[in-house]
């Protein structure tokens, strides 16, 4: 139990839960996404087979990543491509802004990218006069409201008709109280369209980058990264460093798998594959380690490398579902961000590995099949080790370990508790300041005898 | 040489695993039919016309689209000509682009567009309005194939599914976001 | 065949009727399990905190009190699957192997070792299963909706084929009821929400009792279904089968 201003992730579910309605909204409008996801998946009869494919690509390449990035780095510099290396969050926004300035431009227009989500990008390049525009629809409205993604596919599945016409009013002088989808997109497709016109930087993310071509593939349903592109004289690719795959087949199996596993289309509107600059442009990627290959280090987690970002496992949880990406508090939210996170700040990030029942619907649901629900579990375990647990936690377990490992001890402790189920007061037994349990629960009736007393009773117990 | 690339790689080599396989992908194959292209390009906002030949080209256009639209197209003559180096103001006047796809993939009703066929870099997404057209004969079934097909990435090329759309409002679906309103496939 | 009762702590002092039920249906099936008093807990509680180094003692007591048994059977899903994949942190010795191998959740020991698909008698009555999620996706007692729209399992066969039984059909088939053991008061409201979520799916489609294989997630259930006073009764499965069977 957490008092609200407690920087957990059960404090801020709690407030996420205050708006029961809300709450309602939310949930089912993810399990909707699970479901489309589900009806795509029973309609591929290879997509187990695709999924093991995806896991054992992804697999092999972690395993030869320096040789792969090498290859990726020798193929793009020989088609024109600069190539960058950010160690971590803070080089990855100076590499950027040093490109940005060397091409004597201010004005940028940004798709999708968690990774400089991640960086913190934007206010880094605000911060320094450039004018940066998120042209995903989704990111355009946070952008507005000067809010964080709460997915990463949907980056503001938070937010209801109501409030995003509220944003448009506010900024970009739709009618008041305008809430069709249709009109709303509309005004954003006007007002972005300006911005591409007079982009004069393009930044983008990279979903898959392929070693043996040097190319960036970029996948969107709005056609935004590809307009952007097109028009401005240069492209800055942003990459994680785990995206890479070892051969352009290879995307067959990881186009297969990643739009159906997010929103349960066949694929999205645009896979375009980014090779070379025109004459005249720039071609850039930002290759970023920022914890990386740290995680790659650690064998129990590594696997959380394979994820291609589909939200999968955030659409199937029931507990994102029910308290939002932002109580995550983290770029990355749900299962995937909880196993991510701790190895960049353990200490803040503590609270996320037990944000879970340990379920296990994430694991079946991810496409490179990422062992999501067993690295949760390790990461309590090696949270425990690192003394991340609260004090009182770590003491009642040592308690709990001796009384558990202690045959008269646990009967006793059994008989202790279930007399003061009976005997004491349910004012006092049910007090939700100290028994968690009892805000919405009753604790179980209190028998009068154990099932030990019982067979203890019995004339032919063995 | 940065000093940050020698950290990375380092780090990582030091890092990674010992060598695990890479698998050999089968040859997954399925249905590569007009029909079971149709049917799943049109589920996904898509329109698909069939042409009696590719000389029919101008006049099924002119039935699908006003004939004052300033159009863009290598295929058939043009109202605004297009090349790369046409101006973006000039480029952000057209409402109609025909081009040619390579190939279509019948498991998800996408169609391969290489730069090659683009005029300009930015006319598939900038244009109002797009046609693709395409061989009826150059469909596959799975994107197993169509990587296959793809012997040449070349600098730019796009596998495009339909017309650009968003559900970022409140999972509601929107046809036309940033790219082209509508894309129709126009098989011959 | 030497067969021992498992019995979880929580069930042994709260829920003993369904120890009893157990026991009994494996009586009424040819089984004389004993039960080794000196059984206390599997230690899934403490490792599921972060702390199974501190579970180790209790691990190797477990293996302890059951090493001379066949079989150590247990009407708990969860600490079943708890003892036979996370009990690989300490020696494995051959008593340690034998022990992980041979516990068993107690409709798998039922159908698997003694080869039984059906059981007799009759509950004529409108029971929802709620498939615990150790069981379902840990010990694959039932299928997973993220893989298929097939809704099949095992409690699922045996219920059904009693008389007079009609088991209620969910919208979310196989959704997490939010015990999640210490999460229940670590995250008490999220947890007390998925708990109300699979009542009201329950209550949507027509439950009378509500039933299952593992005593953790109903005993959560049932704690909400007596705040709110719900018109819903709560049984293991070991007590319905036990019940029907005359």
């Amino acid at each position: 139990m957490s008092p609200a201003n407690t920087p957990t992730h059960a404090g801020r579910s709690e407030l996420f839960l205050l708006d029961a309605e809300r709450t309602t909204w939310h949930d089912e409008t993810l399990w909707f996404v699970r479901q489309k996801r589900d009806k795509a998946v029973y309609a591929t009869p290879e997509f187990q087979a695709l999924r093991q494919l995806a896991s054992d690509i992804k697999d092999h390449t972690l395993s030869r990543l320096a040789e792969y990035l090498e290859q990726f780095e020798a193929a793009a510099l020989a088609n024109g491509v600069r190539v960058h290396w950010a160690a971590d969050a803070a080089e990855h926004n100076r590499l950027v802004l040093d490109i940005v300035r060397a091409a004597g431009a201010s004005r940028v227009v940004k798709s999708k990218s968690m990774l400089t989500e991640e960086c913190h990008l934007n206010p880094h390049l605000l911060a320094n006069g450039v004018e940066v525009i998120d042209s995903d629809l989704g990111e355009r409205i946070i952008q507005l409201r000067d809010e964080a993604p709460s997915h990463v596919v949907l980056p503001a599945i938070h937010l209801k008709k109501e409030d995003v016409g509220e944003t448009f009013w506010q900024h970009l002088g739709t009618e008041k109280g305008l809430t069709d989808p249709q009109q709303l997109t509309e005004a954003a497709r006007q007002h972005l369209r300006e911005k591409f016109l007079a982009a004069e930087v393009a930044i983008s993310g990279v979903n898959f980058a392929i070693a043996e071509t040097g190319s960036v593939v970029v996948c969107t349903n709005e056609g935004n990264a590809d307009l952007a592109i097109g028009l401005a004289r240069v492209h800055i690719a942003c990459l994680g460093m785990e995206k890479l795959l070892p051969r352009l087949s290879d995307l067959a199996v990881f186009t297969r798998l990643l739009t159906r596993s997010a929103t349960g289309q066949p694929i999205t509107t645009f896979t375009s594959h980014f090779t070379k600059p025109l004459p005249g442009r720039e071609m850039h990627v930002v290759i970023v380690d920022n914890g990386r290959s740290k995680q790659l280090g650690r064998p129990d987690f590594r696997a959380s490398l394979k994820c291609i970002r589909c939200g999968a496992c955030m659409n199937t949880c029931p507990v994102y579902r029910r308290s939002g990406g932002h109580s995550y508090d983290f770029t990355i939210p749900g299962p995937i961000g909880a196993i991510l996170s701790p190895n960049i700040d353990m200490r803040k990030h503590a609270s996320l590995p037990f944000a879970s029942t340990l379920c296990g619907s994430c694991t079946d649901v991810c496409p490179v099949k990422i062992d999501i629900h067993a690295q949760l579990y390790k990461w309590r375990q090696v949270l425990a080790a690192e003394g991340m647990l609260p004090a009182s936690k770590q003491w009642s377990m040592k308690l709990l370990s001796r009384v558990l490992a202690r045959p008269a001890l646990f009967k006793a402790g059994g008989a202790v508790a279930r007399l003061g189920l009976r005997f004491v007061p349910h004012g006092l037994t049910h007090a939700p300041g100290y028994n968690p349990w009892a805000i919405a629960r009753e604790l179980p009736a209190a028998p009068k005898q154990s099932f030990r007393a019982w067979y203890a009773q019995q004339p032919d117990h063995v | 040489m940065s000093s940050s690339r020698a950290k990375i790689v380092a780090a990582v080599r030091a890092s990674q695993p010992a060598p695990l396989p890479l698998p050999a992908v089968p040859e997954f194959t399925g249905p590569a039919s007009v029909a079971d292209f149709s049917a799943v390009l049109t589920a996904i906002g898509g329109r698909v016309v069939v042409l009696d030949g590719l000389p029919q080209l101008a006049e099924v256009l002119g039935q699908l689209f006003p004939a004052n639209y300033l159009l863009a197209s290598a295929m058939l003559p043009a109202t605004l000509p297009v090349t790369s180096d046409t101006p973006i103001d000039r480029l952000a006047a057209v409402e109609l682009a025909v081009l040619r796809a390579a190939f279509g993939v019948a498991e998800n009703g996408t169609v391969w567009l290489p730069e090659a066929n683009m005029l300009h870099r930015a006319l598939p997404t900038i244009t109002q309005h797009l046609v693709l057209v395409l061989d009826q004969r150059n469909l596959v079934a799975t994107m197993h194939q169509a990587y296959a097909q793809v012997t040449d990435v070349g600098g730019y090329g796009m596998f495009l599914a339909g017309p650009s759309k968003t559900a970022d409002i409140e999972q509601s679906l929107v046809i036309g976001a940033h790219g082209a309103r509508s894309l129709t496939v126009l098989l011959h | 065949m030497k067969v021992a009762l498992f019995v979880p702590c929580y069930v042994d002092q709260f829920y003993p009727q369904v120890a009893i039920a157990a026991l009994q249906l494996l009586q009424k099936l040819g089984v004389r399990a004993a039960f080794p008093k000196q059984q206390t807990c599997c230690g899934q509680p403490m490792a599921n905190s972060g702390c199974e180094q501190e579970a180790r003692p209790v691990y190797h007591h477990f293996v302890d009190t059951f090493q001379d048994y066949d079989y150590v059977v247990g009407p708990a899903g969860s600490c079943v699957y708890h003892v036979r994949k996370h009990f690989d942190i300490i020696d494995q010795t051959p008593a340690v192997q034998h022990v992980r191998q041979a516990t068993l959740e107690l409709f798998d020991f039922i159908t698997q070792v003694l080869g039984v698909t059906e059981l007799p008698g009759a509950y004529p009555h409108k029971v929802g299963l709620h498939l615990s999620c150790h069981s379902q996706r840990g010990l694959h007692q039932a299928n997973e909706s993220e893989l298929t729209p097939v809704r099949d399992g095992q409690l699922r066969r045996l219920l059904v084929k009693l008389g007079g039984l009609e088991l209620t059909e969910l919208d979310r088939n196989d959704e997490c009821c939010g015990f999640g053991g210490t999460f229940c008061v670590s995250e008490a409201a999220i947890s007390a929400r998925m708990g109300q979520d699979r009542l009201a799916d329950h209550l949507r489609h027509g439950t009378q009792v509500l039933t299952g294989g593992d005593m953790s997630c109903l005993m959560h259930l049932e704690g909400l279904v007596r705040r709110r006073q719900l018109p819903l009764r709560v049984r293991h499965a070991a007590e319905i089968f036990n019940e029907a069977f005359a």
